[in-house]
C-alpha cells in the first residue's frame, strides 16, 4: 500500500501540471478547457515523430513538441476561442471538446491508433524512493512540477505577470488601463500550452501511449485537482495534483486491488470531485464565490 | 460572469406558436399537405424498399435520433448539460439485455424495465447534481459517465464483461425490417412526448430555468423538482434508446459506451440545434450514418485521392464531426433546426421569409 501512496505522489505531479494549465486559461478566459490533455498528447507524438524521422538529439525533439504545442494553443485561441467569446461557457466548453476530438481525430491519421514508445528524458534503473520503486523518470516530473511552480511564481511578478493577474480579476478594468486583452489572451493559451505539453512529455515515457492519452488518463483527475485547488488558484491546482494522486492510488489499493472494483481510478476521482463540489465547492484555496 | 442574463426581446424567449391570422388558401394547403405527405413518406418508405444492410442503419438512426432528444431535453430544455449520457444509454442496454436474455423476460417488458432504470439512474445523478451547476456540471456528468463505462459495464454479473451480453429479439420484431419500423414508432411517441412536454407548464418552467434559475425561484418555479424532471426523462428517453440499441446490435459490450460516443451525442444535438425537434433528428441520424456510409462511399468513388487509405477512413467521420460542430457553433448557433425554421413556418401555415430573425439556440447556461 506504501508503494501505491508514493506512486501517487508522482503521479499526482503529472496533474499538478496539467491543472495548472487549466486554472490559468480558466482564470483568464473563463473557460473550460477540455483540450488541455490532447496538448500533451499532440506534444508526445510531435517528439516521437521528430525522434523517428529525424536524427536530431533529444532535447532538440523535446522542444519540438513544446513549440507544437504552444503552436497548438495559439491555433486553438484564434481559431475557436476568439470568434465563440461571445457565446455562453457552454457552448466555449463544447468547442473545446470538439478541440479535443479533433485532435484526436488528426494523431491517429498522422501516426496510427497503435500504442507508442517514447524514450525517457532521463533514462536509468528504477529506484527506491521511501520505500517504493520509481523512475527516474518520474523524479523529473516532480523536478518539473517545483521548477513550473517557482518559474510561474517570478512570472507573476514580470508586467506581463501581473497582467494576466489583473485580467482574470477584473477584464474590464484591465482594458480601461490601456492592457490589450487580445494579446494578454494569446499569451495565456500558449503558456497553458506549454504547460499541457510538458505534462504530456514528462507522462508518455512512464508507459506506453496512445494517441488521446492524456485526455483519456489525466484530463479527469487534473480538473478534479483543479477544483480541488479552488480553480482559480494556482498553488492549489499544484497541491491538489499531488494531492488527487495520492487519493486515486489509495482507492486503486483498496477498492481495485483488495475489493477487485472494476474501474477504480475512474470511481475514485469521480467520487472525489462530487465530494469536493457538494462539501466544499470553493475548493481548498479558492475564494469563496 | 457565466451567468450573465443578456436582455431578451420576447421572441427570443420563446418563439410564439404560429397562428393563422388569415385563413390560408385552397393551393396553399395543398400544397402544404404534399410536402407533409413527401416528408412523411422519405421517413416511412425507404425501409420498404432498402435492403437488409440499410434496414439496419434506418432503425441506428431512430435509434440516434431518441438519443439526440434525451440530450435535448436536459441541455436544450432545462440547460443542463451532460457529458455521460452512456451512462444512462449503457444501463439501459445492458439491463434490456439482462432480463431478456438471462431472466427470459419479455420484450416489452424489458424495454419498459430499461428505459425506467435509465430514469432511475439519471434521478440519482440529478439529485447529486442538484448543487452544482453549469461548468462544473459538464464535469461531474463526464466523470460520472467514464466511472458507470469502467465499473457499472465491466460488472461480470451484469454485463457479461468483456464478452458482452445477449440481446436477443422478439420474432415479431425479429426481422431488421419490422425493427426498423419499431424504431421509428418509438422515434415517433417520443416526439410526441417532447411535443407536448414544451407545451406544457413544466416546458414553461423550463425556459425559465435555463434563462437563470434564480430568477426562476423568484417566479415561484420549483427549480428543484424541475431540474430533477429533466433529468429523469432524459434518463428514460437514453434507457429506452439503449434498450432498443442493446436489441439491434444483439450483443453488447462495455466498449459500445465509451466517452467519446457521449461526446457526439452532445455534438449531434448541438449541431441540430438545441430545441428544434426536426434538427436534432435530422443530425442524430447523420451522425448515426456518418461513420459507416462515408468509408463506403469514398471507398467507392471513382477517383481515389492518393493520401487516403484504411486509417483515414475511420478517422473521417469524428474529424467531419468535429468540423461540423465548430462550423455550427461559429456560424450558425441554432443549428440545422435555425436552418430549417422558414420551412417549418411555411408548413405551419406562416410565410417562407419574414423580418424576423431565428431564435438563438445554445443560449441556455
Amino acid at each position: 500500500m506504501w508503494t501505491f501512496l508514493v506512486q501517487g505522489v508522482f503521479q499526482g505531479a503529472v496533474y499538478g501540471l496539467l491543472a495548472v494549465g487549466l486554472v490559468l486559461v480558466y482564470k483568464g478566459t473563463r473557460v473550460f478547457n477540455f483540450a488541455q490533455g490532447e496538448f500533451g498528447s499532440v506534444a508526445a507524438f510531435v517528439t516521437w515523430g521528430l525522434l523517428l524521422h529525424t536524427a536530431v538529439p533529444y532535447l532538440v525533439a523535446f522542444v519540438g513538441g513544446l513549440l507544437a504545442a504552444v503552436a497548438m494553443g495559439l491555433l486553438v485561441e484564434r481559431a475557436v476561442v476568439r470568434p465563440l467569446f461571445a457565446a455562453s461557457r457552454l457552448i466555449l466548453l463544447v468547442a473545446t471538446v470538439g478541440v479535443a476530438l479533433l485532435a484526436i481525430a488528426l494523431t491517429v491519421l498522422a501516426a496510427q491508433p497503435q500504442a507508442r514508445v517514447l524514450p525517457p528524458a532521463v533514462a536509468g534503473e528504477p529506484i527506491t524512493v521511501a520505500g517504493a520503486s520509481v523512475l527516474p523518470q518520474q523524479i523529473l516530473v516532480l523536478v518539473a512540477l517545483a521548477a513550473v511552480a517557482a518559474g510561474l511564481a517570478g512570472f507573476f511578478r514580470t508586467d506581463l505577470g501581473l497582467a494576466v493577474l489583473a485580467v482574470s480579476q477584473d477584464p474590464v478594468a484591465t482594458r480601461v488601463v490601456g492592457i490589450n486583452p487580445v494579446m494578454l489572451s494569446r499569451v495565456i493559451w500558449g503558456l497553458a500550452a506549454g504547460l499541457g505539453g510538458l505534462a504530456g512529455l514528462l507522462q508518455a515515457p512512464v508507459g506506453i501511449f496512445t494517441p488521446g492519452f492524456m485526455t483519456a488518463t489525466t484530463l479527469l483527475p487534473a480538473f478534479a485537482a483543479a477544483v480541488l485547488g479552488g480553480m482559480t488558484s494556482l498553488p492549489g491546482a499544484f497541491a491538489g495534483g499531488v494531492a488527487i494522486g495520492v487519493a486515486q492510488n489509495l482507492g486503486i489499493y483498496l477498492l481495485g486491488q483488495q475489493l477487485a472494483v472494476p474501474g477504480a481510478a475512474e470511481l475514485t476521482v469521480f467520487g472525489l470531485l462530487l465530494a469536493v463540489l457538494l462539501v466544499r465547492p470553493q475548493g481548498l484555496l479558492g475564494k469563496a464565490a | 460572469m457565466a451567468a450573465t442574463a443578456a436582455p431578451r426581446s420576447p421572441a427570443t424567449i420563446a418563439p410564439a406558436p404560429p397562428t393563422l391570422a388569415v385563413p390560408l388558401p385552397l393551393a396553399g394547403l395543398l400544397a402544404r399537405a404534399v410536402v407533409a405527405g413527401l416528408v412523411a413518406a422519405a421517413v416511412l418508405v425507404p425501409p420498404l424498399l432498402a435492403g437488409s444492410v440499410w434496414q439496419q442503419r434506418i432503425a441506428l438512426a431512430a435509434i440516434y435520433a431518441v438519443i439526440g432528444l434525451s440530450v435535448n431535453v436536459l441541455t436544450g430544455h432545462a440547460g443542463q448539460i451532460s457529458l455521460g449520457h452512456q451512462a444512462f444509454v449503457g444501463i439501459g442496454a445492458f439491463t434490456s439485455a439482462y432480463l431478456s436474455f438471462r431472466l427470459a423476460a419479455g420484450f416489452p417488458v424489458a424495454v419498459l424495465v430499461a428505459a425506467a432504470t435509465g430514469a432511475a439512474l439519471a434521478g440519482v445523478l440529478g439529485l447529486a447534481a442538484l448543487r452544482i451547476r453549469g461548468l462544473y456540471l459538464a464535469l461531474v456528468t463526464l466523470a460520472f459517465g467514464l466511472t458507470a463505462e469502467t465499473t457499472l459495464f465491466n460488472w461480470r454479473a451484469f454485463t457479461g464483461g468483456g464478452a458482452g451480453a445477449e440481446a436477443p429479439r422478439p420474432a415479431l420484431v425479429g426481422t431488421d425490417l419490422r425493427y426498423s419500423y419499431l424504431c421509428l414508432a418509438v422515434l415517433g411517441l417520443v416526439l410526441l412526448l417532447d411535443w407536448r412536454l414544451v407545451r406544457t407548464k413544466a416546458g414553461r418552467a423550463f425556459v425559465v430555468l435555463r434563462g437563470d434559475e434564480r430568477v426562476a425561484a423568484t417566479l415561484g418555479v420549483n427549480v428543484t423538482g424541475y431540474k430533477l424532471l429533466a433529468f429523469v426523462l432524459s434518463g428514460l428517453l437514453a434507457g429506452l434508446a439503449g434498450a432498443l440499441f442493446a436489441h439491434w446490435s444483439q450483443v453488447v459490450q462495455a466498449l459500445d459506451f465509451d466517452f467519446q460516443i457521449a461526446l457526439v451525442w452532445v455534438v449531434m444535438a448541438v449541431v441540430g440545434g438545441l430545441r428544434s425537434r426536426a434538427g436534432v433528428v435530422l443530425a442524430s441520424a447523420f451522425f448515426a450514418l456518418l461513420p459507416t456510409v462515408l468509408p463506403e462511399l469514398l471507398t467507392a468513388s471513382p477517383v481515389q485521392p492518393p493520401f487516403l487509405n484504411e486509417a483515414v477512413y475511420h478517422v473521417l467521420p469524428p474529424f467531419v464531426a468535429v468540423v461540423l460542430l465548430l462550423l455550427t457553433l461559429i456560424l450558425v448557433p441554432g443549428g440545422v433546426g435555425q436552418l430549417l425554421l422558414p420551412v417549418r413556418r411555411w408548413l405551419a401555415g406562416g410565410r417562407l421569409r419574414t423580418g424576423r430573425s431565428a431564435p438563438q439556440a445554445g443560449d441556455g447556461g
